[in-house]
């Protein structure tokens, strides 16, 4: 009979003590994995949040991330130099500022992010949720502007509707006419919190909305790179183009982010999965060397009876093993559930991105989980199997006599 | 040739108070087919002298020799196969596997010494019906009573077929009945070839050895 088929026995055996360590395995077990859910999770979401609009290279005028943004000059040339660029896919001008927006019924005006983007990209940065994305602006026609969901429902404004939007905030003094744009559709903006008052238009409106100009001016350049050749390639070549500007591909941003932004999160998990794991290996160690302690003569029998020390110490250890096995896959769902509602409390902060989570699912987090279960159970079977296999034989035999 | 010899053999316990004893200068012999029987008042030494005969423990001084081996001489691991292969183990409290089964607790020796698992099983079912436990063979030794699992200790000490069976007062928690079914178990495994050293406060029992030896202050003497 194996060393795994008695520990099973055993556990089978004292179901009363096999369920409460499974039990208290399985919380703190829980806990680690949400640790090693929560020490990757915002780097993956935000990797997440970067790629979702299908852009993976960004040109910025200068400054890192989130660093204020310098203007790109002609933008546009730039933008078609970008776009025949074999390594290229796909190219996106974007400008940003602050607007104030007012809806069809009277009520306050809306301070407002307004984004405005070149309608020749395939991507846009938005997910329409209701009507339409940006069409080509017809002449004599209101401009058309697309709503973050947030907006809409604070301008009480839907596809079809007028809105009017005016440069400067609405605390501003900006004498410049205010425009009036259809809504064309409601959208949720990656980037933006789920709070957030968003607009999107074209470039030309959002020109006009700043009073118009021959400004040929960009905040931000997206690029998709050829699916052929990847991000790398094409940062590279995009960084040949125009050498003052900075060309970051969406995987070096997320690295920037992973050593300057995260390490809080990266320490804390840590931290907190270290204190776990320590818990889960002494939970595991008390548990089983009072149960070693109650089974000292028995031990000391088998050993007597010639059941080699290594048939021992394998019994404990798939003792140890099925604790925290069966404890550790029963933290799965627990963790997984204590997850979503952690998450669901962190992202109550304000401004914060509405596709942005803390805890994110990896299937590596599982194996690391695993990994780490794994360990704990060897280092709590530690002190039990040396008990065990240095039990002296004989004094222990008489010892139970006695007693 | 003997299986077990003993010479000269004295057994010292280091305790606070000072080095005890336990066993003095003991010399003896046990042969193919000899039934031995000690016995001697608590804390004399009959259980010491038991285990430095099953190679449990080591003597202080003097040899001990199993089928010709010096036992000082073995290795802790040495020492657990020749208890494993050659020598049967019954202990006061059975010492039963309370997780297994009557027949898992019989098999297990025989698996850990690398028995074949159909020899196992017509080993094991033969063992039973040496027994008479065939209808318990599924039983957790809590569903036995004690004179069952005393049967099924004997049976799982003869499991590898040893020379020497060892009985550490094998009826000290069995009443007089049960206990007699147990001793008339261990006649018949004398009667058939194995030699038996038993350790006992009971006379019925002990008047049933070829050889009885008495012990007192850890000396060994005719009784």
């Amino acid at each position: 009979m194996s060393g795994f088929a008695l520990a099973r026995r055993t556990a089978v055996r004292y179901p009363a003590r096999t369920c409460l360590a499974v039990l208290g395995v399985a919380v703190i077990a829980a806990l680690n994995f949400d640790m090693l859910l929560l020490s990757r999770g915002l780097l993956l979401s935000f990797a997440d949040m970067l790629g979702g609009a299908g852009y993976d290279v960004r040109v910025m005028g200068g400054g890192g991330v989130p660093a204020i943004r310098f203007p790109i000059h002609d933008a546009a040339a730039l933008a078609d130099a970008i776009r025949r660029l074999p390594q290229v896919g796909d190219v996106a001008r974007v400008r940003l500022d602050q607007v104030s927006a007012a809806g069809p019924r009277s009520g306050p005006e809306q301070a407002v992010t307004l984004i405005g983007a070149s309608l020749d990209a395939a991507h846009p940065i938005w997910t329409i949720t209701a009507g339409r994305s940006l069409p080509v602006d017809e002449q004599g026609a209101p401009p058309s502007v697309v709503l973050g969901r947030s907006l809409a429902a604070a301008l009480g404004a839907e596809p079809g509707m007028l809105v009017r939007l005016r440069a400067g905030d609405r605390d501003g003094r900006s004498l410049l006419p205010a425009i009036a744009c259809r809504v064309v559709g409601v959208a949720d903006f990656s980037l933006e919190s789920a709070r957030a008052l968003t607009a999107a238009v074209s470039l030309d409106t959002f020109q006009a909305v700043q009073g118009g100009g021959a400004s040929d001016e960009a905040d931000l350049v997206l690029v998709a790179s050829a699916p052929e050749v990847g991000p790398d390639a094409a940062t590279a070549a995009v960084a040949r183009l125009r050498p003052g500007l900075h060309v970051y591909s969406n995987a070096a941003l997320v690295e920037q982010f992973n050593r300057n932004g995260f390490a809080y999160f990266r320490q804390m998990s840590l931290v907190l999965s270290t204190t776990t794991a320590t818990f889960t290996c002494l939970l595991v160690a008390v548990l089983l060397t009072v149960s070693v302690n109650q089974r000292l003569g028995q031990i000391a029998a088998l050993r007597a009876i010639g059941i080699s020390r290594q048939h021992v110490a394998a019994m404990l250890l798939w003792e140890s093993a099925l604790l925290v096995g069966v404890g550790g896959a029963v933290a799965l769902p627990i963790g997984g559930v204590l997850a979503r509602a952690l998450d669901d409390i962190l992202r109550r902060m304000p401004n914060l991105p509405e596709r942005l989570h803390f805890f994110v699912f990896e299937p590596r987090a599982v194996v690391l989980h695993a990994a780490l279960l794994a360990a704990t159970a060897v280092v709590a079977a530690a002190y039990p199997i040396w008990l065990a296999v240095r039990l002296p034989i004989a004094p222990t035999l008489r010892r139970e006599v006695v007693s | 040739m003997s299986i077990v010899q003993a010479d000269h053999v004295t057994r010292t316990f280091r305790v606070p108070a000072g080095p005890v004893e336990a066993v003095r200068d003991v010399s003896m012999s046990v042969a193919p087919g000899d039934y031995v029987a000690i016995t001697g008042p608590s804390g004399c030494g009959k259980s010491t002298l038991l285990q430095l005969v099953g190679c449990v423990d080591v003597a202080t001084s003097g040899t001990i020799t199993f089928e010709g081996r010096d036992v000082r001489a073995l290795t802790e691991a040495e020492r657990g196969r020749i208890r494993l292969r050659r020598i049967g183990l019954v202990f006061q409290r059975f010492f039963l596997l309370p997780m297994l089964t009557a027949w898992e607790n019989i098999e297990l020796p025989q698996a850990e010494a690398g028995v074949p698992k159909a020899e196992r099983r017509l080993r094991t079912r033969a063992l039973l019906d040496y027994v008479e436990l065939s209808h318990r063979a599924d039983h957790f030794p809590s569903q036995l009573s004690g004179g069952e699992m005393q049967r099924v200790a004997v049976a799982r000490a003869l499991a590898n077929r040893p020379a020497l069976l060892l009985a550490d007062e094998p009826t000290g928690e069995l009443d007089e009945a049960t206990g007699e079914h147990v001793a008339a178990l261990f006649d018949r495994v004398n009667r058939d070839g194995t030699a038996i050293v038993l350790v006992t406060h009971n006379p019925a029992l002990a008047a049933r050895a070829r050889t009885h030896l008495a012990m007192k202050s850890g000396m060994l003497q005719p009784a």
